[in-house]
């Protein structure tokens, strides 16, 4: 519904230019896949691992490093296709990753969990929590003023219609975003 | 280098090149500016050491923004030891300032993977031989060490890789057979005295409801990538922005104009699949999921 085509790698694989993985899967890139690839089409991955490309399939060709994490492969057929840090997370690898302003919101959840979990950790069971829907919104409302953000606060009327208090939290926990 | 028993170093640290530090403080600095959240944590809890007695091991990737979070976690009075979770990660000269000042951080960009997991280990390893209290993981590798390291104690062996298995696995066992042979209580008296792990990421958050499933974790995880604080925004809007970032240190091709193809359409691949729109690309993405 953004208007992109689903498509199988099977069929896009000899259509694309450039391929990035973000599936947190095995191989979704095998070696049928970049055989059928055109010649210089650059492959890349920005999953956590780099399970997703199957590049000990292609540890038999020719490899020609053109700097550190950017690698010419040459297929036997004289094809050549670019991988980037070596199928690793290329957005860490060949660049800087994120930009700061997106990882103090991850951060300053980091921090609150490490805060909770230490100060409160024989309440919890060696089971996997999330943090209560008011330290998300914490962590929003610490972002918004560096961006200029000037949000509508709710009137008393307004509050008891929707059935949420005036300070939040404003969503019950099972919706999506 | 040979994977060794983790040990205290003299310097307790081990960066690319020290004298990249300057550089580094004035790029926290400068990211300090860029990361409200965190300076207004330090502002909330100042002279209130909500973190003394941690004793925290960090596993993330050792960049300008992550070194703003250890000198957080390090204000609201943790310890911290800190390496990097890929091989290729690191910003060199953040190590550098995190190492100058004064907290052991063993990380370098372009490690091998035996180099990796022995700069994992030493994370791992505090003074008179204690392990952590607390773990801060991105991708579930330090986790992972204490809790197979201690499941090969219970069994008092470690099992050979199979011929199929990648490298990195055949490293990591071998990581732990010395590891057995040196210590065979050691994971088992770290895991322990850990309070709980809290982890960044969606491939960490997945083994660590698998290990929930299994019924092996050994202490509490708290699952920071699903706040919709983190997820939402950092693998949708980060990856919208780095993805090209790397692309374009990496090769300079223009985008605008190509086929390009993303495969996964998570918020990750979503935050990719836009990045190349907003460039000008013909965009298709792979998807197994029909919802």
């Amino acid at each position: 519904m953004e208007g992109y085509r689903v498509v199988t790698m099977d069929d896009a694989a000899s259509q694309g230019n450039i391929f990035v993985t973000a599936t947190g899967n095995v191989h979704v890139i095998n070696h049928a896949h970049m055989k059928a690839m055109k010649n210089e089409a650059i492959v890349c991955n920005i999953g956590h691992f780099d399970s997703e490309i199957d590049i000990a399939s292609l540890e038999k060709y020719e490899w020609d490093e053109i700097k550190p994490q950017v690698d010419h492969v040459t297929f036997p057929d004289g094809k050549k296709i670019t991988i980037l840090a070596k199928g690793r997370l290329v957005n860490l690898g060949c660049a800087t990753g994120h930009p700061s302003f997106v990882m103090s919101a991850s951060f300053t959840n980091q921090t609150m969990a490490q805060i909770e979990l230490f100060n409160n950790y024989k309440k919890y069971e060696n089971k996997v929590y999330i943090l209560p829907k008011t330290l998300d919104e914490k962590v929003a409302r610490l972002h918004l003023a560096k961006i200029g953000v000037n949000l509508t606060r709710l009137s008393t009327e307004q509050a008891e219609y929707i059935g949420v208090p005036a300070d939040g939290p404003y969503k019950p926990n099972h919706y999506r975003y | 280098m040979a994977t060794q028993a983790a040990k205290n170093l003299a310097p307790d640290f081990k960066v690319a090149d020290m004298k990249l530090a300057d550089w580094g403080r004035k790029e926290i600095q400068i990211a300090e500016h860029e990361m409200p959240g965190l300076m207004a944590l330090r502002e909330e809890y100042k002279g209130k050491q909500p973190l003394k007695g941690a004793r925290i091991t960090g596993s993330l990737h050792m960049t300008i923004q992550t070194a703003v979070l250890i000198e957080t976690l390090a204000d609201l009075g943790a310890q911290v030891r800190w390496a990097s979770c890929n091989i290729y990660s690191t910003q060199d000269h953040a190590a550098a300032a995190i190492a100058a000042a004064g907290i052991p951080v063993f990380a370098w960009k372009g490690e091998t993977l035996e180099e990796y997991w022995w700069c994992t280990e030493q994370a791992l390893a505090w003074a008179d031989g204690k392990g952590p209290n607390m773990i801060l993981d991105d991708g579930g590798d330090a986790t992972m060490l204490v809790h197979k390291g201690a499941e090969y104690e219970a069994k008092g062996v470690v099992p050979d890789a199979d011929a199929n298995a990648n490298e990195e696995w055949k490293v990591f066992l071998g990581l732990c057979k010395r590891s057995l042979a040196a210590n065979p209580k050691k994971w088992t008296t770290v895991a322990a005295g850990i309070h709980g792990v809290t982890e960044e990421t969606t491939t960490g958050v997945h083994r660590l409801y698998q290990m929930q499933e299994r019924g092996e974790l050994r202490f509490p995880a708290m699952n920071v990538n699903d706040s919709v604080t983190k997820s939402k925004f950092d693998n949708l809007y980060g990856c919208r922005e780095s993805l090209l970032d790397g692309i374009k240190r990496a090769t300079d091709v223009m985008i605008a104009g190509k086929i390009c193809v993303v495969l996964g359409y998570g918020d990750v691949g979503k935050g990719c699949a836009q990045a190349f729109r907003g460039m000008g690309a013909t965009v298709g993405v792979t998807e197994i999921d029909p919802i």
